[in-house]
């Protein structure tokens, strides 16, 4: 008799196993196209428990209850076919057959063979199998990330409530869904968590997170066990498998299908025999897989052989990892291996634009300052937009999930604020760096619990109660009872980050070598991690990037891991390269060599001659054009830019505006309405314009001038509607003639437009709308606007739009495209 | 007979994208493209193709005919003379869903923020790289059912003519997208990733 045990501790013991498909056996017994296969645990539950018995009959530990799709989304909460009643269904089919083959007998009553009963004499368990919801996730979808959670969570809820053994979350293809699940699954209950996921034959999710990324982000989340399923056969799977092992500290699960279906004759195929799976599946138990089974096309024949396959095999250990790894959704950044390069740049500390992006709500502007600095190869960006006057938790969840729908980088989660740490550690997709903690222990409780909950590598300054050490052996002590407070909530070593903190030269003398000190007794006595915020190194001093990036280089020296900084700092890049490239960490100096190449002794720099330009449409005069009208017309960014460098030196900003970029821009728009010009070259001019624009913008800010704005446009796309792009197109054009356009994005709801409308007394509103579905809340927009009494006039647009249309929901006007706007507005703001 | 839902995938770097056809989705007239329109878009090409990822998925199911344009499919009946007359004919038909994935949303996104103008094109590179993928799956399934004596018929996709567009609510039931290639449906009927298709293809035997 075997001795009973949870799955964690057999998992522990040795190999642990799960059934194969279930799907594809209700396929092959009849289910039809479209049916939901989970309707069956209530119509079929003979199927359903013969199922679960055959597997077991082959020795599985493991049933997974047929709930893949058993979610709120499909299923109502009344009737036979609620969601509850489904769910029980499923669980009571599993206990059903467990309670059978316990017992001896087979499903009809009949004794057990000596065979089966040996075979079965091992610990069952019922996973509760939760599946993917079938739709995106915000910002690639239309499912909100919290919705999701409430969606899981009504399943789980309903499982767990029932008595399950754990909680199977699998055929995740999506990483922010998987952790939708996950964090449904622990707010739920406390049940073990099996995660699997299914990559595609370039060893990736859909949504592009590599087996590291999953295994960090899942690790941090807490689950017990992480694997992969579906979607390949064992033999593609052996390099998921490899990495998988390779980076997780818990078990690997694998359960791949058989081979990938084709048809013959009308009946489906897998390819892969018992005999294959098997000598693969033992391959993949030698990889590193220690919880095993199978997923579509793998039936009790292909699980019962490759249980008795596995009789000869001992599973891989599973053993601690030490790699410090934080990831974005599709990769994870190692720290300890090269220095890692934190952006600094979205902060609002001592920079004016962004303090007025973060209170104009202008979310574009953060995005563009993190874009620029993954162009700049920082490795990471920090987010900070703590700012007294905004909401900071709001505005923080918000840029996350916006950066996030932009740039693949992971990021550092910058703020003191606990309740914006929280949201954004909820929301963050992957697993992030959070800055910071510190050594006070009023901070360390309200700070570790939240780390243990959502997972994250923690930077920790090395403060306490009684201020900052002045020594380095005080600022090692302050590290040392940071990484013991952490462990008690099981907060692991290598999830700490310590910042040893760089203190202005020009307060105290000796206040880098303190930090230079501590930075290496952190390395070398304590094995941990160091990150430093370089730049207040140089507080308080002139020509400031000599001395942080000679300190930097010192500090690297010294073992420093990661620095935040600038990363279109020209003086940190030189010693950023120079110092990979001398403590052969580049190895070869390939990268410092490409570097090398970008610098300016290196780069051409020549720009075209003014005459040399023409413009190869017929709309443009021969000959007299002005250099900068030419730049403009052709769409060329950087000459127009830089023609408008030289012209504020001698011409006022009205001259260049007036008597170059509008007579610019309508020669285009002209071309655009009589179609020898065509959208992308209208967009180019526009932006050649906007980059003169720029120029013109700061030479008056730079003089304490300002730029007389011809009237306030609010412009939006609907509610419900998610494509912005022809708004967009509209935006840069209304901006480029001079409006001043407050751009409200995309999905808006009627009342905020309202509301925007009332509070900026702006009389000209431009709406959009791609598709039908969403015209009426057009015309709802319209008509609340008209209810709070107000005086604007409605402009539309947009791909389904026809003056028709425009006329039924009482739109002012009909713009039928971007030039037509700008032309309306023109006339309106004249009159 | 099962009806197993299978998967088809292209390497993003097959796909033919044709600068002209995507000058032409922005409005361009054959006659007037010059080099440096085909220069504009060739220089997006590296990149936006690094990001696609094509996939599809297709089912293959029985099809039946009543009176008044009305057709039997896998998902319930419809009342189409549009798709009545594309299948007029066939027995069975394929439903497929295929995309170019959502990497390429992302990266559309992205270039919002750097240039409008780049974004705009990429949209039609997008257009261009989905249809020619689809093009491919199409020939691909003819030949399937060439083996049997069987030809297909021009894809028709739900939307088109008078076949409603909430028809994706049944063909997405059918064919489940979202687990085999990828593609879901939005409150909107829309799909996202945005650059997907989803269509119904006859199956008639060869005369």
């Amino acid at each position: 008799m075997h001795k009973l045990m949870t799955v964690m501790e057999a998992a522990k013991q040795g190999f642990v196993f799960f059934e194969g498909g279930c799907g594809s056996i209700l396929q092959a017994a009849g289910l039809a196209p479209g049916e939901l296969p989970e309707t069956w645990n209530r119509l079929h539950p003979e199927i359903i428990q013969k199922m679960h018995f055959d597997y077991m009959a082959g020795g599985v530990n493991i049933l997974k209850t047929n709930t893949f799709g058993a979610n709120s989304m499909k299923f109502g909460e009344e009737g036979e076919d609620s969601l509850e009643n489904l769910i029980h269904l499923a669980i009571d089919n599993a206990r059903h057959a467990i309670k059978t083959i316990e017992s001896g007998k087979d499903l009809a009553g009949n004794d057990l063979s000596a065979e089966i009963l040996t075979k079965a004499d091992t610990n069952h368990y019922v996973a509760l199998d939760v599946g993917p919801l079938g739709k995106l996730l915000k910002p690639l979808g239309d499912l909100a990330f919290d919705d999701a959670v409430e969606i899981f969570k009504k399943t789980i809820q309903i499982g767990a409530a029932y008595g399950v053994d754990l909680i199977l979350i699998e055929t995740m293809n999506d990483l922010y869904e998987a952790k939708a699940a996950i964090l449904a699954a622990k707010e739920t209950c406390d049940l073990p968590i099996f995660l699997t996921t299914a990559y595609d034959e370039s060893a990736k999710l859909l949504t592009g997170a590599s087996p590291m990324t999953v295994v960090a982000t899942a690790e941090g989340l807490g689950v017990s066990a992480v694997g992969v399923n579906c979607s390949l056969g064992p033999d593609q799977m052996v390099p998921i498998v490899e990495e998988l092992y390779r980076y997780a500290s818990i078990p690997v699960i694998v359960n791949p299908n058989a081979g990938l279906p084709r048809t013959e004759n009308g009946r489906t195929i897998y390819d892969v025999t018992p005999e294959l799976f098997t000598k693969s599946m033992q391959v993949l138990a030698e990889k590193g897989g220690r919880i095993l089974g199978g997923c579509c096309g793998t039936t009790p024949a292909h699980i019962g052989a490759m249980i008795a396959g596995m009789d000869s095999l001992t599973p891989q250990a599973v053993t601690e990892k030490n790699d410090t790894i934080i990831t974005s959704y599709t990769h994870g950044v190692v720290f300890g291996k090269r220095p890692i390069l934190i952006g600094e740049r979205i902060n609002p500390t001592g920079k004016k634009k962004f303090k007025e992006a973060l209170r104009n709500h202008d979310i574009d502007y953060i995005l563009q300052e993190g874009l620029t600095q993954q162009e700049k190869k920082a490795d990471v960006l920090d987010v900070n937009v703590g700012l007294p006057e905004i909401d900071e938790p709001s505005m923080m969840e918000e840029v996350i999930y916006e950066l996030q729908a932009v740039t693949d980088l992971p990021l550092q989660i910058d703020t003191t604020n606990v309740e914006a740490m929280e949201r954004a550690l909820r929301h963050y997709n992957g697993k992030p760096m959070v800055n910071s903690v510190n050594g006070k222990q009023e901070e360390m409780d309200k700070v570790f619990p939240l780390v243990k909950k959502y997972g994250g590598l923690l930077v920790a300054l090395t403060i306490d109660e009684a201020g900052i050490p002045e020594t380095a052996e005080g600022r090692i002590a302050v590290a040392e009872k940071i990484y013991k407070e952490a462990a008690k909530y099981g907060i692991k070593a290598k999830d700490i980050i310590i910042d040893p903190l760089a203190m202005s030269i020009s307060a105290d003398p000796r206040s880098a070598l303190v930090t230079l000190d501590a930075l290496k007794g952190i390395k070398d006595r304590l094995g941990g991690l160091t990150s430093l915020g370089v730049s207040n190194i140089s507080f308080g001093l002139p020509s400031r990037e000599l001395v942080t990036s000679s300190f930097f280089m010192m500090a690297l020296q010294n073992g420093l891991n990661a620095a935040i900084m600038n990363p279109s700092s020209a003086e940190m890049k030189k010693i950023y390269y120079t110092f990979m490239a001398l403590a052969a960490i580049d190895e070869n100096c390939t990268e410092y060599i490409e570097y090398a190449t970008t610098l300016p002794a290196v780069a051409v720099v020549a720009a075209p001659a003014a005459g040399e330009v023409k413009t190869g449409t017929d709309t443009t005069a021969p000959g007299e054009q002005d250099p900068l009208v030419t730049a403009v017309v052709k769409g060329l960014k950087e000459r127009s830019a830089a023609l408008t460098e030289e012209y504020v030196k001698t011409k006022t900003a009205m001259d260049i505006i007036d008597g170059m970029l509008i007579p610019a821009l309508d020669i285009v728009g002209k071309g655009f309405e009589e179609k020898k010009m065509f959208l992308p070259q209208l967009l180019m001019s526009a932006e050649a314009a906007s980059a003169a624009f720029d120029v013109i913008k700061a030479s008056m800010a730079a003089r304490g001038a300002e730029q007389e704005k011809k009237g306030k446009i609010v412009i939006a796309t609907v509610k419900g509607d998610i494509h912005d792009i022809g708004k967009n197109i509209v935006k840069v054009l209304l901006e480029n003639y001079g409006f001043d356009v407050i751009d409200l994005g995309k999905d808006v709801p009627p009342e905020l437009i309202v509301e925007t409308v009332k509070k900026e007394d702006v009389h000209f509103v431009g709406l959009s709308a791609l598709m039908t579905t969403t015209v009426p809340a057009m015309e709802e927009t319209i008509k609340q606007l008209k209810e709070a009494g107000l005086d604007a006039k409605v402009c539309v647009g947009g791909a389904v739009l026809t003056q028709e249309y425009a006329d039924m929901i009482h739109a002012t006007w009909y713009a039928k495209d971007a030039m037509e706007t700008v032309r309306i507005a023109e006339e309106f703001f004249a009159s | 007979m099962d009806h197993p839902i299978l998967t088809y995938t292209k390497d993003a770097k097959e796909l033919v994208i044709d600068s002209k056809e995507v000058l032409r989705y922005l409005g361009y007239g054959r006659e007037k493209i010059t080099e440096e329109d085909k220069a504009m878009v060739e220089k997006l090409l590296p990149e936006a193709v690094s990001v696609m990822h094509p996939r599809a998925c297709y089912g293959r199911y029985e099809l039946s005919f009543d009176e008044g344009n009305v057709i039997q499919l896998p998902y319930g009946t419809i009342t189409s003379r549009d798709l009545t007359r594309n299948l007029m004919g066939c027995q069975e038909l394929f439903l497929f869903a295929a995309t170019i994935g959502p990497a390429f949303d992302t990266l559309i996104k992205k270039k919002r923020l750097t240039s409008v103008a780049e974004a705009c094109v990429l949209q039609s590179v997008g257009a261009a790289a989905v249809e020619d993928f689809v093009e491919n799956l199409c020939a691909f399934l003819s030949q399937e059912v060439q083996k049997e004596g069987y030809t297909t018929r021009p894809r028709y996709s739900p939307g088109f003519g008078d076949v409603p567009l909430n028809n994706q609510v049944g063909l997405f039931k059918t064919l489940q997208p979202a687990k085999y290639a990828g593609i879901t449906l939005m409150d909107t009927l829309i799909m996202a990733p945005e650059k997907s298709v989803t269509a119904y293809v006859g199956i008639m035997k060869e005369k």
